[in-house]
């Protein structure tokens, strides 16, 4: 009993000289709302990101290296949104150790609010791909403002130049070989040496993409097609941004199809041109 | 006006926090005996074991607004006590099992051992298969066994859920008492 008493009395001392104080009520309510306010940012920027990753796989060329077969799977690994991903899931991962920390999160198994948050994240970032805020954040990545051009390392894969893949707008059409203008620059691609015939004939104004090996200027490719006129939105906005619309003048995506229709039917290129052009021509 | 005996742990808190830091010696009081009890599983050496217990309970009174007054206060200075224990077992790698003539017929009782657990030997093996067992089963069982802690509570203290601390306890049970077994007891 006696060495209770000590301890008491220790104690008490202590706290009464003053040596020993009660920490501030504010210390704690400070710390609570860091880390909810750390947590709410971080399940924010998580959803962003996981938003921008979809746009990205929805609206740049990299999916559709894929539809080249095994041929495209090295583009389509140059061209994956490593960075996006690797944000998002650090983001994630943040968030995770926050609600481990947070008083509650002991209540159930940890593996729940794993499901959770990543159903939370995938869900609303579903959500909001589906408004244009992502797209207007990938305006902005390109602009000269902060918050927007903090974004950009993370677009800019999107719209890189590669050595496996090449995407852009036929600018010019040449005896094997074509022009194209990337969302980087414009690049000489070598047709001769493809290994599987061309199912349309090119065309200036359409944009087409290509696997097979290059560098900054020229390309080589072993497969090429053209892509339909809602796909790869990244890619032509990167060139428009770049180059400006074709001659100075928007394809519209009605022009596009019209050029392709025109092309299956008729191999005159000049009258395709002359016929679905027109207006933008004159 | 009710004395300070009547009102719970967690009035006690407000009371301390809002009016009077003296009152904090009846919070001592009432959990010096538990905690030292309970700190006696991980610290052997009295000395240590009084240095650990005098931290817990100035960490404590240092935190006491941290305290959520909805939720039980002896889960959460449980939980203090919980963490020197562990904090002190690291800093000097010592770990020992040292339990009391009573808890000696707890484990005698629950773990349902025939044999009567009284010769030192025996004791001795108890305590060597407790400190056989991992700490994630060790603690809960601890806890339930020998602080009569509710699973509720293990909960808080040990920061696990509770359907987790049943399984932990049922689990620990059939540990120990296969390793007792095992040594013939």
């Amino acid at each position: 009993m006696n060495n209770h008493h000590t301890i008491e009395e220790k104690v008490m001392k202590e706290i009464k000289k003053g040596s020993v104080k009660l920490r501030s009520r504010y210390l704690f309510l400070v710390e609570k709302c860091g880390m909810g306010s750390a947590l709410t940012l971080s399940v924010l920027l998580a959803i962003l990101f996981c938003s921008l990753v979809l746009l990205y796989l929805t609206s740049s060329d990299n999916l559709g290296y894929l539809t080249f077969g095994n041929s495209g799977v090295s583009a389509f690994l140059e061209s994956f949104p490593f960075l996006l991903m690797a944000m998002l899931v650090l983001l994630m991962f943040i968030a995770g150790i926050l609600i481990k920390k947070s008083d509650i999160s002991y209540k159930r198994p940890f593996g729940y609010y794993a499901l959770g948050l990543v159903g939370i994240v995938v869900v609303a970032g579903v959500l909001v791909s589906a408004t244009s805020i992502d797209e207007r954040i990938e305006d902005e990545a390109y602009g000269t403002h902060v918050p927007g051009i903090l974004f950009r390392p993370f677009l800019m894969q999107g719209v890189d130049d590669r050595q496996r893949g090449v995407v852009g707008r036929v600018i010019e059409v040449g005896d094997g070989y074509i022009r194209i203008q990337t969302p980087q620059t414009v690049k000489e691609v070598d047709v001769r040496t493809l290994q599987t015939r061309m199912s349309e004939p090119l065309i200036e104004g359409l944009f087409v993409m290509a696997i097979g090996e290059g560098n900054a200027d020229a390309f080589t490719a072993k497969d090429i097609r053209t892509i339909g006129s809602m796909d790869m939105p990244m890619i032509r906005r990167g060139v428009h941004r770049h180059f400006g619309f074709f001659m100075g003048f928007p394809i519209k995506p009605e022009d596009e199809v019209c050029l392709r229709d025109c092309i299956q039917e008729q191999t005159d290129r000049q009258k395709c041109r002359e016929l679905c052009l027109n207006s933008i021509l004159k | 006006m009710a004395s300070s005996a009547d009102i719970s742990d967690e009035q006690l808190v407000i009371a301390v926090r809002e009016r009077d830091k003296e009152l904090y010696s009846e919070i001592i009081q009432r959990y010096q005996t538990k905690l030292s009890h309970y700190l006696r599983k991980f610290i052997r050496d009295h000395d240590e074991l009084e240095d650990v217990l005098q931290e817990v309970f100035i960490k404590a009174y240092r935190n006491l607004y941290g305290f959520d007054v909805h939720r039980k206060f002896s889960s959460w200075i449980y939980r203090i006590a919980h963490n020197e224990a562990l904090n002190h077992i690291k800093k000097y790698k010592k770990e020992s099992i040292s339990l009391d003539e009573q808890e000696w017929e707890v484990i005698d009782e629950s773990m349902d051992i025939h044999a009567k657990v009284e010769e030192d030997e025996l004791k001795k093996d108890i305590a060597k298969a407790l400190a056989f067992l991992k700490d994630t089963y060790r603690q809960p069982l601890i806890l339930y066994f020998f602080e009569q802690r509710t699973y509720e509570e293990i909960s808080d203290i040990l920061h696990i859920p509770r359907n987790t601390v049943g399984t932990l306890i049922l689990r620990g049970k059939k540990m120990l008492k296969k390793i007792l077994e095992h040594k013939g007891i």
